[in-house]
């Protein structure tokens, strides 16, 4: 008993360590006011706080200045807010969860367009709750319109591929898939190297890239 | 101390017949002789077997409860103990270089991966710089967690680490003050600071 005391007292303070804990000395401290009052509005919103901490310990980290620093953990909570919305019509009977709100978050911090994410959401499988992740999905996504393909092509494309069963990191290997089809000797638009891509599934190759030799096991946070 | 009758002595020394002495001193001497017929004699039970005896007799019998074993058993773990280890200093010697190049050498072995894991790679062309090391949200954007190497002096730095699947933003610095985003990690996205400055991109897959 006096045993697990003891791991409850050295435990709790690592486990429930408060976003403002995290932030003192990491931010300046002018800037820690206005952040944690933006901390505590996405909390009272039932957001994700998570992105906003890293948001503002990234900002730290590179010496911006205190107006920007605040501005820039605002932004990302107007992204969140965005962002519940988009999983809320797009996917109206499931439960919204904090990880599919921060993956949205992060699509349209890439810049994908809302209409284009919400319609890549209402595409994914229904119940059973949470239902697939969103992530790898907006990924593959915003990877191929980084490279010129049109809006439509693209959810089309990745409709199809969940079609024939691609999930997961599997979505990503479509969109490597059709790079590098764009990108072959002589040339081929988007549409020929989508159609290609297209006759290929569901056996798109796996992008694997070489193991190194040293790895080191974790750079964690606080490591 | 009271003199002894120099008559008791001699007769006690076999000087003189015991049956000559008077009365009183008869008595005396045959006292003195019966103890030392005694002390002569070895005792049938021996004064350790008797004291052993009676301890037992009269010590309690412990009663043995799983809770007292248990406490025996913590204190015998918890009480500070003198431990002695004697070594050869060559034995010494050789158990400190083994040690040390235990720590030293890096591990070039298989890393085993959980299942919501995968390794990333990181790679940058940076000829003439002093260090150059990553910094992201998978290390709470802290310095010094992940720090690139150039064994060769290419100017070519490298490393890999272990990271949870999922998206990682993270950007190279440079000489301790130079953050560059990755020019090879193909995915980018803005920093969101409003000065157009862009984070690399990493999608770690399982």
């Amino acid at each position: 008993m006096k045993l697990l005391a003891a791991l409850l007292i050295v435990a709790a303070p690592v486990a429930a360590q408060s976003p403002h804990a995290r932030l003192e000395g990491r931010v300046p401290a002018a800037a820690l006011p206005g952040i944690d009052s933006l901390i505590e509005q996405a909390a009272a919103e039932s957001l994700p706080t998570e992105p906003l901490v890293q948001k503002a310990l990234e900002g730290g980290a590179k010496g911006i200045p205190v107006g920007r620093l605040v501005n820039g953990v605002r932004h990302g909570l107007v992204q969140l807010r965005d962002a519940r919305a988009i999983v809320s019509r797009a996917t109206p009977d499931r439960v919204t969860i904090d990880d599919d709100v921060a993956a949205v978050a992060a699509a349209l911090a890439r810049g994908l367009d809302p209409g284009m994410v919400e319609r890549l959401l209402a595409a994914a499988p229904p119940a059973p709750p949470p239902g697939e992740p969103p992530g790898p999905v907006l990924h593959a996504a915003a990877d191929l319109v980084a490279h010129g393909f049109p809006a439509d092509s693209v959810v089309d494309l990745l409709k199809t591929a969940r079609q024939e069963g691609l999930r997961g990191s599997r979505l990503l290997d479509v969109a490597v898939a059709a790079s590098h089809e764009l990108q072959r000797e002589g040339g081929r638009t988007p549409a020929e190297a989508l159609a290609r891509v297209r006759a290929m599934m569901p056996n798109v190759p796996v992008a694997t890239p070489p193991r190194p030799k040293v790895v080191t096991r974790r750079a964690g946070p606080g490591s | 101390m009271t003199d002894m009758d120099p008559r008791l002595q001699e007769a006690l020394d076999g000087e003189r017949d015991p049956a000559t002495l008077p009365e009183g001193l008869r008595e005396a001497y045959a006292r003195f002789t019966a103890a030392a017929d005694l002390l002569r004699q070895p005792p049938a039970v021996s004064v350790a077997d008797r004291v052993m005896a009676e301890v037992r007799r009269t010590a309690p019998v412990p009663v043995v409860s799983p809770a007292g074993v248990a406490r025996r058993i913590a204190r015998w773990f918890t009480r500070p103990r003198a431990v002695t280890l004697r070594l050869r200093p060559a034995w010494t010697l050789a158990i400190a270089a083994a040690l040390a190049a235990v720590m030293l050498v890096p591990f070039r072995g298989p890393v085993t991966l959980g299942a919501e894991e995968g390794v990333a790679q990181f790679v940058g062309h940076f000829p003439g710089a002093r260090s150059v090391e990553v910094v992201g949200s998978f290390n709470d954007w802290r310095r010094g967690a992940l720090a690139l190497r150039d064994d060769d002096n290419d100017g070519i730095w490298h490393g890999a680490v272990v990271l949870p699947a999922g998206q990682h933003e993270y950007m190279f610095v440079v000489d301790g003050e130079r953050w560059v985003a990755d020019p090879l990690a193909g995915r980018y996205v803005d920093d969101g600071f409003g000065a157009g400055r862009q984070n690399a991109l990493l999608i770690v897959r399982p």
